[in-house]
């Protein structure tokens, strides 16, 4: 059972507090398998908590939620088998090559062989480490090591895919190749993603559903376009900062001096 | 004028007090006040007692009074050693080059660092002198009824050798550390180098122990009278002496003199003068420690190159995922000096008794294996449990989101990394194994018997270790309670599951079933029997904290 009458995730009153703050309120949600999903929204708007929760990795307070038809409260298992995801910050293994973290990846997700390593040789050469690749990741600046990420959640060709920060550390070419990707895999593959991103311009091009999170709350949901509409801005930047209240006062910038 | 070296004492002192800091001045006052009472009344009074108890001050005074000046020098001396070694320990288990550039970016001298980093780790380890400093004075103190005064000199003494030890070490550390850098590769090999540092520091003291008669006799003179700690415990042995209200006469006090062949002045002059040159020696050298900028950052790249046969091996016998599962981890693990460091720790601390044991003692001569195991068999335990407890795990949280995030990747993470111990462990337990075998002359049987004991007992410690590690990762933090905890739990859970034996053994002489038995069974064959009931308590215990782990490692986070 990979889906719900074309639903990828479905969220009902999901709710997470860390004793006395709120980070998910009620979150009510539904993606479209093959969808893009992009999940905006500023510095602890419960953003990361929603994508662990949605992966199995956290309890939720209250609430429910179905992935790839499976519930997150009885099939944690079936749902990290089907899924991949792209933690916020890299936790490699400082004493492995990026060949080697990557047959760590794939050994966990019960592939190994001739197979897995081909398919790591050709992620490398794509994300342009191929000549740094038998080099331990201790050495690697934090835009390989996100890369080296980047190949690890698409090791198992997961059908639903969560990248959180995905591009946050990566250069423009590499962001670009990150870009393309999504958009080809999602094209060829029915591959969904949900995409946590402070990069509205990033959300703008790759995504096709847009989620506003701010203090924990579902603040808005759209088509890109809908959201610009409707902000009636000139872009997601502008309409975001409309809606999260983050527009800058130029004179309080000198404020503190 | 600001005065930067005291901002940085205060940021460590802070740092150093993080745990008190809603009464960190009322606590830090206490503890003083609380200090200075043990030293002047309560360690006296306690002492006193004690004393007393066992047998009257007068009995004891002779003895007290002829053992003093030796006993002052090696006290002297493990202060040194201790003061040295354990701040050095510490600050190298958490590289702190990221503040020193800070620092250099705000234009702060690196004198002032030095200054304020040591300033600012004085009072916890002024305090803990302040606290054990009398338990070894005070009886001595008593024997020479030594003024107040007297006393008083005696601890600024004290406090002046602290101080000088604890510069010394501050400045080593500092050059360590800018040397190794605040990199992955430097912290590594800073971790591995706080395990093994302690070595560094005691075994050449023991090799000056045993060779000091030798070097004597070639220098022509008392070998202990060219080192630093020697002057400051004789200064201590003179204050004593001058300053005691038991009237000790002319011919006693040049009895001493005999002993301590330096005079008190020229003790002292020489004391003092150690501590001002290395004062100025490590204030001036101060510049060219810090080289930071230079390159401590700078990393080697290693490229890794083709599978050792070890590994080649593993590959052949367990050709499955698993099987590529734990080559990767053998690699992880094994790369990482701090993990070879704490194997390289775990065995030379169950060799070291054996061997002395042999070398100095008539104590491996006719011993059987129930010997052996009696008396060290509790070493296997931590030859098991210290590799693989607290760090070298997992490294960060985010490492552990991404073995969980895969199903079922927690429980084949931990099981893999448990037929990685067990792999280590082989040659750990053959190491130690043989080392006791060969030192005290066991026979075939025996050592194939005390082979397979130390195997059980060593697989059964890495299983507690692991075990107690997942149920409570600490990652690479060796400051946390948590690391503390798991590393307590790793050595006293396989001790007490070892004690299951004795238990065992009360049981049955308590209800007379060992005589039934041993009426009935060959009593060597008993000897192996009653030896094996620990080891299997300890395994069972063993696979009871990895189930254990393995469930609470895969349930997601609350």
């Amino acid at each position: 059972m990979m889906t719900q009458n074309g639903i990828c995730i479905k969220t009902e009153a999901l709710c997470k507090n860390f004793d006395t703050v709120q980070a998910v309120k009620n979150l009510d949600l539904e993606i479209a398998t093959g969808g893009r999903f992009g999940f905006l929204g500023p510095n602890g708007a419960g953003k990361t908590t929603t994508v662990r929760i949605l992966s199995g990795l956290l309890k939720q307070t209250s609430g429910t939620a179905d992935v790839c038809g499976y519930n997150i409260n009885t099939q944690r298992e079936e749902i990290k088998a089907i899924t991949g995801l792209l933690p916020e910050s890299p936790g490699l293994y400082s004493k492995l090559s990026a060949v080697e973290f990557l047959e760590f990846v794939g050994a966990l997700n019960g592939r190994n062989g001739e197979s897995l390593n081909r398919r790591i040789d050709s992620l490398l050469s794509m994300l342009g480490l191929e000549g740094r690749q038998d080099d331990l990741l201790e050495s690697y600046s934090s835009g390989m090591k996100q890369k080296v990420l980047v190949a690890s959640t698409l090791l198992h060709e997961p059908k639903l895919v969560f990248l959180d920060e995905p591009t946050s550390r990566l250069d423009p070419a590499a962001s670009a190749i990150v870009k393309e990707l999504i958009l080809i895999l999602a094209e060829e593959t029915e591959t969904s993603f949900f995409i946590c991103t402070h990069m509205t311009n990033f959300a703008e091009d790759v995504c096709d559903m847009i989620g506003i999170l701010n203090e924990g709350e579902l603040v808005t949901l759209g088509s890109p376009e809908s959201i610009i509409d409707l902000a009636g801005t000139s872009d997601l930047e502008h309409a975001y900062l409309d809606i999260v209240g983050g527009r800058v006062d130029r004179k309080a910038l000198l404020a503190w001096r | 004028m600001v005065r930067k070296w005291f901002h940085i004492a205060k940021a460590d002192f802070y740092v150093l007090t993080s745990g008190l800091r809603n009464h960190r001045r009322l606590y830090s006052v206490a503890f003083y006040a609380l200090g200075i009472v043990w030293a002047v009344y309560g360690a006296p009074l306690l002492i006193d007692g004690v004393l007393n108890a066992i047998m009257p001050m007068s009995a004891i005074r002779a003895m007290l009074m002829t053992m003093f000046p030796g006993l002052m020098r090696s006290a002297m001396m493990v202060l040194w050693i201790m003061l040295l070694l354990f701040p050095m320990t510490k600050a190298l288990e958490e590289i702190k080059i990221g503040h020193w550039e800070i620092f250099l970016s705000n234009n702060v001298k690196t004198r002032d660092i030095l200054m304020g980093s040591f300033l600012g780790g004085l009072p916890l380890y002024g305090l803990v002198t302040l606290f054990l400093a009398p338990l070894v004075i005070t009886p001595f103190i008593l024997a020479f009824k030594v003024s107040l005064i007297g006393v008083a000199l005696i601890y600024t003494i004290l406090v002046l050798t602290v101080l000088t030890v604890l510069w010394i070490s501050n400045f080593v550390t500092a050059a360590v550390q800018s040397k190794l850098g605040d990199s992955s590769r430097g912290n590594d090999i800073a971790k591995a180098l706080s395990f093994v540092i302690a070595f560094a520091g005691i075994l050449p003291i023991y090799g000056l122990m045993l060779a000091a008669p030798m070097m004597t006799e070639i220098l022509g003179t008392d070998v202990f009278l060219l080192l630093p700690f020697t002057w400051s415990a004789d200064v201590v042995s003179w204050i004593a002496i001058t300053f005691n209200g038991i009237g000790l006469t002319e011919y006693e006090v040049a009895f001493f003199g005999t002993i301590l062949q330096l005079d008190l002045l020229v003790s002292a002059l020489l004391a003092c003068a150690f501590s001002v040159a290395i004062l100025v020696l490590t204030l001036g050298a101060a510049g060219r420690v810090f080289t930071i900028t230079a390159g401590a950052r700078t990393e080697r790249i290693t490229t890794v190159g083709r599978e050792n046969f070890i590994l080649r091996v593993v590959r052949k016998l367990s050709s499955d995922s698993f099987g590529t599962l734990l080559v990767v981890n053998m690699k992880d693990y094994f790369r990482k000096a701090q993990n070879l460091s704490k194997m390289f720790y775990g065995v030379i601390l169950a060799i070291v008794l054996p061997i002395m044991m042999a070398l100095f003692t008539n104590y491996g001569t006719e011993m059987n294996l129930i010997d052996v195991i009696s008396s060290f068999g509790m070493m296997f335990a931590m030859v098991g449990a210290f590799p693989f407890v607290g760090t070298g795990f997992l490294e960060s949280k985010d490492q552990l989101w991404i073995i969980q995030s895969a199903p079922r990747g927690a429980s084949r993470f931990v099981k893999s990394r448990l037929v990685m111990a067990a792999i280590a462990d082989v040659f750990l337990t053959l190491i130690v194994a043989a080392t006791m075998i060969f030192v005290l002359g066991l026979g075939v049987v025996d050592a194939l018997l005390l082979l397979g004991f130390g195997f059980m007992v060593v697989i059964g410690s890495s299983m507690v270790a692991i075990g107690v590690t997942a149920r409570n990762p600490n990652y690479e933090d060796t400051k946390s309670p948590a690391h503390q905890a798991n590393m307590m739990m790793a050595i006293m859970i396989p001790m007490f599951a070892m004690m299951g034996s004795i238990l065992v053994f009360i049981f049955l002489a308590v209800t007379g079933l060992d005589v039934v038995l041993e009426s009935n069974i060959e009593p060597f064959v008993f000897q192996v029997l009653f030896a094996l009931i620990g080891p299997v308590v300890l395994l069972s215990v063993g696979s009871i904290f990895v189930i254990s782990g393995i469930r609470s490692l895969s349930s997601p986070d609350a």
